[in-house]
Formats: C-alpha cells, structure tokens, sequence
C-alpha cells in the first residue's frame, strides 16, 4: 500500500515529519519499508519555480511546424513566452508552468531560457511525466479552469511528495485504506483525523434497480446504483497524480473512481456498463456447471460452483470481488454505469482466488475480510466523484443486504493490561488510546468495537494489544523470574553433541541433506501426494544415500574430501498417523572399511562402549564387506556409489546411547602391574579374528584385562588358506602382582582354547 | 696419559703440584664434554694416581693435601664441564633451527555444520537461562501444526500451495512451534523451553528460500510473564548473538499464536546502525517473530490464562547464518561443499 502523505494529509493534520509517521506507524501499526521521494526536488526554493499558468495566446512558430509561441499568464504581470510543442490545448487553457532555474526530475540540469528556432522560450508548459507525475507525455496536462494564474503549483498538484510503502499485517485489512492510515496516524502522533464526508448526490428521474443476492452468506450486501448520461474520458490532472502516485494506473474517470474510493476506504468497488447487463440486472450467485466468464485480463475462465459470480438476468459477466468481465466493461461508448459497492466473505474469495491463481486489489482486500459497513461511504464518496467528473446523473440506489454484524462489546480490566504488557499504563491513557482508535469505551470499561476491527478484536487480549501498540517503545526490558527452573541437555541431546564432536575430530566434517529425496530404498516410505518436485518426494528412511550425493559434490569440486556425516531424523512408517521419527547417524569415511570402522570404534570408546558386529549384507555396501550391529550398519562402500574407496555406517542413535554406561567406574589398573604376552596362532582363512579374540576372553577369566589383534599375516611360511594372527594379551590382577608363571598358565589355557575351537597352532 | 700399570711405591709420594698441573692443563685441552669426562676419570677414578694415593695414605697431613687436591681438580673439572655442557647445548639450539614458517604435520580435523554451530551456540545462551532444549517432532498433525496454534480457517499457511501435505490432517511442520503445544500439554507450568529443528515450506528455492530450513523457537510460561520479559528476553538473545553493543528496536505484528504480536529487530552488526547493504540501508534488521502466548493455545493445552501468562518467538537460523556470516545464497547451505563447510 502506497500512501502518499500529501493525499493522506486530506484526512488527517499531525505536526510530525515524514519520518516520525513512519516510525510510529513502523513499531505501532504496520511495516513501513522506506519513504519514497518523489516529484520534483525540494531544495533552493525550487518547489516555488512552478507555478498555475494561464494561456492567453497560442501562435503557430514561424519557424517550426512542429511548435507553437504561446504567452502565458504566471501571474508576473506582464505574459511570458514560452514555445511549445503540445498541441491539445488552446489560448484559454490553464496549464502548469516551469520556470527558468527550475530543476525538473527528467532533468540533469536546471531549465534555462532559450530560443527555441528563433523564439524566445522563458519557461515550460508540462507534461505530467515532466514531474513524476504519470507517464503520459502525448500532451501537456491542464489543469482545472478557474486556477488564479501565479498561484505555487504545489498548492493544486503534488508536485512533490513523500509516499510511505507499507505493508499491514493480514488481521488489519482496515489499514489497506488511507482512512484507516489516518486514524492510526491520527490516534499515535496526536493529530486531528477529518474523516471524508462527502453529500450523496440527489437520485433524479428515479428508477428501479434490480438487485438480487442468492447467497447471502458469501454476499452479505449489495448497494448498487445507476448513473446515466456518463461521460467516459480521461480523469482530471488530480486524480490521475493521485493514482499515479499509489501506483495505480490511471484508465478513465469512471474506472479511476471506483480504484480511487477503494484506496481511501478500503472497500473494493466496481463499474459495469449497464447496457450490456441483460435487463439491467445484478444476481449475485454460485456459478453454474459448466459457465465461463471471459475477465478483464482477456482470459477465459471456467468457473466451478464454489466461486461467486455476478450475473446478469442471463450469464455471469463478473468473478464476484476478484475481476471484472470484459462483455460488461466500462468503454469510451459507455454511458449508463451501474456502480457495486458490495462486501463479501472472505473465505470464498481466497478459495476462488487461489483456485484462479488470480489476485487483485480487490481480492487482497476482500480475503481479509472487509467491513461490511464501509459500503456505504464508499458508494457516496464515488457517486459524489461520477457526479462530479463524468457528469452523470443517479437514477437510482439500492441497499440490498443480510443482517449486519452488530458491534462487539469487550470487557477490559486496564490493571490487567499493565499487568500483561509489563508496564504501569494510566487507565485514563489506555482509555483515550483505545478512543482514539475508534472505540468506544464506557466507564465500566465495556469497550465497543468500531465495524472495521470486528474481525481482528473479540477478546480482552485483543484490547491489550491496543492498548499496547503505542508504547512498545516504552515498556522496560525485564527478565522473567524463572523460578523452579534449570537448563540443561537431556542426556541424549548431550550424547548426540558427543557423537558430532567425536566424528569432527576424527576429521569428518558435518553435512546437511535434506529430509525429502526422490526415492528411497524402502518400499514402505512415505511419498508425499503433492511433492514440489520429483527430488523431494519421499520421507527418507535412512541417511546413506543423501550423504553419498552429498560427498559427490566434494569429489566433484575436487575437494580433499576426508568424509562426511550427518545426524537428522528418518522418518518410518507406522500404523499411527504419523511416522516414527528417530536420529540417525550416519558417516562415510574415506579408506575403506577399516577407516570406518575406526572412526566407528572410537565413537564407541568415546561413549564407552564396545564396538561389536557380526558379517551382513546391505543394498548400499560392499557385499564382502559389511557387518550390522545392534544400532546398524557399518561397511565399505560398493564401489559403483562413489569413484576411490570408501567406508561407511548407519546408526540408530538412540538405539546406541541407550546401550551407553551411565558411569564408569574406577578400575585398579595401577597398583600392580600387568603381566604382556603375546602370541601369535595360525588358522584357516575363515576364522573371524572376532571369534578368536572372544575364545580367548572366555578362556582368559577375569585376570585377562586385554586381549587385542594387532597384526594378522599371510604368506608361504603359514601356508595356503591359512593366516596367522597376533594377538596381544595383557593379564592383571587389582589384588596383586601377577607371577610369571600365572600368565605362563593362562596363556596356555587361552592357547589351547584357541587349539581346540579353531585348530590354531601357536606360531610364537 | 698414565699407563695402567702403576708403581705401587711411587704412588705414596705422588707429586701433588705435578699432579694439579697436569690435571689442570688436561682440563683446559679438553674440548668436549666426552673429553672432560676423560680426564675425570684420568685424575680422580677409582684408578687414578691420586685415588691410590689416597688410599694408601697413613698420615693426616700428607691426607689433608691430597684431598685439598682432589677437591681443586674436581672443581675445576665441574666448571670446565658445565662450561662445555652449555657450549655444546648452544651450538645444537643453532643447529637445530628451522623454518618457522612450514605448516605443520597434518592432523584431520573436521568441521560442524554452520547451522549446527549456531544451534549449539542459541542452545547454550538458553541453557544459561534456565530453559530445556526439546526435539519436536518434524512430521506432525494438522490439529498440532495449526488448530492447536490458532490459525484462523482460510490462513494461507493451511493451503497446500504453502505446505506440505501427507494427507489431510498430516503435513510437515511449517514452524517449530507444535513443540510448543506438546510440551505444555505433557506438563504443568512453569515452561522454559527452546525447541530447534528443521521446518518445511512450499517455497521455491532461490538465494533467501529452501523449502527446508532452521526454526529455533522459544516459550516461556509462567505466574506474572510480562510483555517486557519477552522484550527483555530478546535484547540479551540480540545482544548474545550479535555483539553487547546491539540495540534492538521492537514493532507491533501478527500472528495467530500470539498476542500481542511483536517483531524483533537489532541494529545492524555491520554499519552499526548508519545503513548499508545487509540492513538494506535502514539501520535495522529484522531477526524474528515473537508474542504474549495467545490464551487459545493455552485453553487447548488446559493452562489457566487468568493465572498464567506467557511468551514465545521464533528465529530462523539460516537468517543468522546470513547476516552474522554472510552467506550469500542459502541453497549452499545444503550442497556440503568442503571448501564451505570448513570455513566455519
């Protein structure tokens, strides 16, 4: 909404600048974006080198085809010469005139006396393009007769102005309107509002006009009036700048009018050329199966039976509230207007909106919810306007509606006012800022809702609001008490914060994927019935694929890619309404499978536990290279995914951290020292060194402290199909020093063990 | 050098001013520490003329000299050694020297994700205030994601040209906030929670949008919550994220859960409030949304308004990211290229 300060300054007078208004209306009232500058620039009396001329004499140029020598009348006494190259006026004509000095916005440099083919020129007679004024430049503009030559030009037209760009929240479609900008402004700098009365014009030769609402609910009113003897032209210099300045294009007068009247209230109106309404009626109903109605954007629309039309006797000629048809269109031929001022329910009109994909002006305002009430000033102030400027006469007016909303009556207690906004506000303040806000509020405090906040104010909580909104800039920054409170992680959040910096250090670096994928391995995922696009169409069940895109991109850019990870939530399918969401883990590293598996191994080490896993096999994984655990998967990429090889895991998180210890404790490893042996036992090629470590455990009791695979070999001495594995084995006791002989023994039980499960022969 | 074989009978009337300097000469000859350690051994070990000496010695004065000796000798060795010791350790720091400048031995190091950082870092700033972190749930039922959060019939949020759909009453959360309502309906006030998490929009990406970004959200319930305590709240949060010096400026808004409705700004980080590109010349910048719980969420949750009151906000972290880090395109937050993610 564009607000031109000279326009609003119709409604309301505030000793303020442009820049308080917008800082007020900013932190109490709506967003103010910026303050344009527009028109002409203010500096060094400049404003004062344009003035109200009168033509007295137009002469053809002796020189020039093209141009005309005309004397103008600037109120200097004697006339200037000016040459011209407008030729759509005559001696007579009151024009707008730059002076000499003066410095146009068009312009670099300031405008300067000449001779134009030999012809003095001491000024210029404008066009409305010349100073920001529109966009026409076919002729110059004329101004109404009757203008006192000499008089400033800023007095008629604002030549130069302020225009605030701002955007109300959707509960204040009451300020998508000057008037409703007024008051606010009014209400918040302590100015004086004058809201726009204007006489409704008189009805003469009466005639009935045939109004008919089917469906009130979605039509609650209907004010239609007749004009005849209407002059469709162009709209006077005034109203073109106005609209100009709002960014609103200028068409003619009877259609500038109906745009002119919904910008100063608020309520959308529009403008059918009654001759081409069969039997001159209005039928406000649902569309019938099957109708089109062609609207004024040349596009033909088939209309389904939930959007509201306005029909004639025979066909829809209107989607209701959203566009006008073009068979009704007001022409350059028209000459008998009907006029609708209407409200309507918004609901209906997002829906029929949105199923047209068609927003306008006037749906904007309608979805929001327009007062129902505003019909009516905004039906006289634009019969006053087609009166005035079309020359038409009203034949006729009528008032169709339902029941009107009556006005709310909301209790407030002002003591709980101050108590919810943190600030001690005197009653009589809140009282006389809620009044000037348009409500009425009686001394037993029952505040009464003016029509166009019904919507938006129903409850106590709305009033302190109001009574908020002026002095949010002083309401003291305090701390709640938080009393009874204590911040802290949960101990998986804590845990999780663990896993990222465990894999951070172990050179991994974080990567975000997203949520949705094109595909997912599992047939079960949720697919979503309308995804945005075919990548984001499933819920994903697992993170792996997401990263190995991911990591693709880091090969891609050639990056030394060390490997990624990422914890976010997969969502599984239940028999609830809503998936199963858990935190995963997952991670590739680059090496191979024992690179994962390290970095695996020393998260587990990180959060105490013992990384355990027995052979699989997984979609995504090297099919000799892959074992599950408990929490999930870990293995070497298969080496079609990724180009160089690759380790990667899986892992349900909170599956893992519920296997964490929640404390450790101390363990005597000091006091007497541990006894190393180490052995070294030949077995077949398929015995997991897992199993052998387990044998070993068991076989070991409790004063084995560590048994430990560090190295396993292969070659001619341990023969075909056979390796050797070493493995370290450390015996203590935390009661006493162990003997040599003791860990001699043990570590024989543990060789025969071995001897005796797998056939291993001890090499060393 | 002596011989070892050494004449038992000379040794009695060793010849102490002979022996000192001789020893005294073979110190100053010695050249380096091994050297020195030489002649220690020479003149005072088990072996040497003067230890015999020593100990065949059967008079108290003859003793008195030697030993004055041996300690002269040994004095003079211990300087002469310590002397040496510093030489040597001097010329191997000179040796030694290297290149200061070459990098260093490789250590793998990873990197959080930006927006992990900031989560951790808004996390900790509420954990200071005595508030819990809760993980919402991302998928959720339309009843929590907007009846429960007082979005009117008609709101455009409701429309699936905004959200995402699984079915009619399913979509996935557009705000962080039915965390809010979960927590308040597992438990009784007081509430100081701050939920984060990933959020979805049907909004085409592009430089400011992904259809899934970072909410971090905040609620506070409790006897006498003010509207100043949300503004407070926001101010240290302003001040935690963006510099002590920030000031914040607050404007009246509009949303369905709250009311009043209040939006956050701080003064620009970058041009301290005189204007510039970030906060497109206003001084300003606008950091989140924020409000006085609406008493609905309350009757739907079963707190008493009339003994409660509350506040709640919402942050995008993405929008931090941006204007704290100055990511230019926020679609590259999602491409996990290395040589962004290890900028951070």
């Amino acid at each position: 909404m564009l607000v031109p300060l000279s326009w609003l300054g119709d409604y309301v007078t505030v000793k303020a600048t442009p820049e308080e208004i917008a800082r007020r209306l900013a932190i109490s009232s709506l967003d103010v974006e910026r303050i344009l500058d527009v028109g002409v620039r203010d500096l060094d009396g400049n404003i004062g080198r344009f003035l109200v001329g009168r033509v007295l004499e137009v002469e053809a140029h002796p020189n020039a085809d093209r141009l005309r020598v005309c004397q103008v009348d600037v109120g200097e006494g004697d006339a200037r010469q000016i040459v011209c190259g407008a030729w759509n006026f005559e001696a007579g004509a009151t024009v707008a005139v730059a002076l000499p000095g003066a410095y146009l916005p068009i312009l670099d440099a300031p405008l300067d006396e000449r001779e134009l083919r030999g012809q003095a020129s001491r000024g210029m007679i404008l066009a409305e393009d010349e100073v920001g004024l529109g966009d026409d430049h076919a002729g110059i503009m004329l101004l109404e007769d009757g203008l006192e030559p000499g008089r400033p030009l800023v007095d008629v037209l604002p030549i130069r102005d302020r225009v605030l760009d701002a955007t109300p929240t959707v509960n204040r479609v009451d300020q998508l309107s000057m008037v409703g900008i007024a008051r606010e402004v009014a209400a918040l700098l302590d100015g004086e509002l004058h809201i726009p009365e204007v006489e409704d014009p008189a009805v003469v030769d009466e005639e009935p006009v045939d109004i008919r609402i089917e469906d009130l609910e979605r039509c609650p009113r209907y004010i239609g009036r007749v004009f005849r003897d209407v002059t469709v032209a162009p709209s006077p210099q005034w109203l073109r700048a106005r609209l100009h300045l709002a960014d609103i294009r200028s068409i003619s007068n009877v259609v500038d009018v109906t745009n002119y009247v919904m910008h100063v209230w608020g309520s959308p109106l529009h403008a059918f050329d009654r001759s081409k309404l069969a039997e001159g009626r209005i039928v406000v109903r649902r569309a019938q199966p099957g109708e089109k109605v062609r609207t004024l954007d040349g596009v033909n629309r088939k209309l389904e039976q939930e959007d509201l039309v306005i029909a004639d006797a025979e066909r829809a000629v209107a989607l209701a509230a959203i566009m006008g048809g073009e068979e009704t269109e007001v022409t350059e031929e028209t000459t008998e207007v009907l006029l609708e001022a209407a409200n309507f329910e918004p609901l209906g009109i997002l829906a029929s909106s949105e199923r047209h994909a068609l927003r306008t002006a006037g749906s904007n305002r309608w979805e929001k919810g327009v007062d129902a009430y505003l019909a009516e000033p905004a039906a006289k102030l634009a019969s006053r306007l087609l009166v005035d400027l079309a020359g038409a006469r009203m034949t006729g007016s009528t008032d169709v509606h339902g029941e009107l909303p009556e006005r709310r009556v909301v209790h407030l207690r002002p003591e709980r006012a101050s108590k919810v906004i943190g600030l001690e506000i005197p009653p009589d303040e809140q009282r006389k800022t809620l009044e000037g806000f348009g409500f009425e509020v009686s001394p037993e405090w029952d505040v009464t809702v003016p029509t166009w906040r019904a919507r938006d104010v129903t409850r106590e909580v709305d009033l302190v609001e109001e009574v908020a909104r002026p002095v949010l800039d002083r309401v003291p920054l305090t701390m709640p008490r938080r009393r009874h409170v204590q911040g802290r992680l949960s101990p998986s959040q804590r845990l999780r914060r663990l896993t990222e910096d465990v894999l951070v250090g172990a050179g991994l670096s974080e990567a975000y994927t997203w949520s949705l994928a094109a595909s997912d391995p599992s047939f079960e995922a949720i697919r979503l019935p309308d995804p945005m696009t075919a990548d984001q169409a499933v819920l994903r069940t697992t993170l792996l694929p997401g990263l190995v895109s991911a990591l693709q991109t880091g090969i891609d850019v050639g990056a030394d890619a060390r490997g990624l990870f990422e914890i976010a939530r997969v969502y599984l399918p239940s028999d609830e309404q809503l998936p199963e969401e858990r935190w995963r883990l997952a991670a590739i590293v680059a090496g191979g499978y024992a690179a994962a598996k390290g970095v695996l191994e020393a998260l587990h080490d990180a959060l105490k536990l013992e990384l355990r896993v027995e052979r699989d096999t997984h979609a995504l994984l090297h099919p000799g290279k892959t074992a599950k655990m408990e929490a999930g998967v870990l293995g070497e990429l298969h080496p079609t995914l990724l180009e160089g090889t690759w380790g990667g895991f899986e892992i349900d998180l909170e599956t893992l951290f519920s296997q964490v210890p929640e404390r450790s404790v101390y363990e005597d490893v000091i006091t007497y020292p541990a006894v190393n042996q180490d052995i070294a036992v030949a077995v077949d090629e398929d015995v997991e060194v897992g199993a052998l470590v387990d044998a070993a455990r068991e076989a070991g009791g409790p004063l084995l402290r560590e048994a430990r695979v560090f190295d396993v070999y292969r070659g001619e001495q341990v023969g075909e199909g056979r390796k050797s594995v070493a493995i370290h084995l450390a015996f203590q006791s935390p009661e006493r020093t162990l003997t040599d002989e003791e860990a001699a023994d043990l570590r024989g039980v543990i060789v025969e063990a071995l001897a005796s499960s797998f056939g291993a022969e001890l090499r060393a | 050098m002596q011989s070892e074989e050494i004449d038992l009978g000379t040794v009695a009337a060793v010849d102490a001013q002979e022996v000192e300097s001789e020893a005294l000469s073979a110190v100053a000859a010695a050249g380096t520490v091994d050297e020195i350690e030489r002649v220690r051994v020479e003149y005072l070990g088990r072996k040497s003329p003067l230890k015999l000496a020593l100990r065949e010695v059967r008079d108290r004065e003859t003793g008195m000299t030697l030993n004055a000796l041996r300690e002269r000798i040994e004095t003079t060795i211990d300087a002469r050694e310590e002397e040496l010791r510093r030489a040597e350790l001097d010329r191997r720091l000179i040796e030694e020297r290297v290149d200061v400048t070459i990098p260093g031995e490789d250590v793998r190091r990873g990197h959080l994700h930006l927006i992990t950082q900031i989560r951790r870092e808004f996390e900790d700033i509420f954990l200071g205030l005595g508030y819990t972190v809760v993980d919402g749930r991302e998928v959720e039922t339309t009843r929590y994601n907007f009846d429960a959060l007082n979005f009117p019939e008609g709101h455009p949020s409701r429309s699936p040209l905004q959200t995402l759909f699984l079915d009619e009453e399913t979509v996935l959360r557009t705000e962080t906030s039915p965390s809010q309502i979960r927590t308040m309906e597992a438990q009784e006030p007081p509430v100081y929670i701050v939920s984060l998490g990933r959020v979805y929009r049907r909004d085409t990406p592009d430089a400011t949008h992904t259809p899934t970004f970072h909410q971090a959200e905040g609620l506070a319930v409790d006897e006498g919550i003010t509207l100043g305590d949300l503004l407070g709240t926001l101010d240290y949060l302003c001040k935690a994220l963006f510099g002590e010096s920030r000031k914040t400026d607050f404007r009246i808004h509009h949303f369905p859960f709250t009311e009043p409705s209040v939006e956050a700004y701080v003064s620009c980080h970058v041009c301290d409030g005189s204007g510039c590109p970030v906060c497109r010349h206003s001084g300003w910048i606008e950091v989140g949304g924020s409000g006085v719980v609406d008493p609905n969420l309350f009757e739907f949750v079963g707190y008493d308004p009339e003994k409660y009151t509350g506040f709640a906000f919402g942050w995008g972290l993405e929008r931090i990211a941006v204007l704290r880090h100055g990511i230019p395109d926020l679609r590259e937050l999602w491409r996990n290229d290395p040589r962004l993610l290890g900028q951070f």
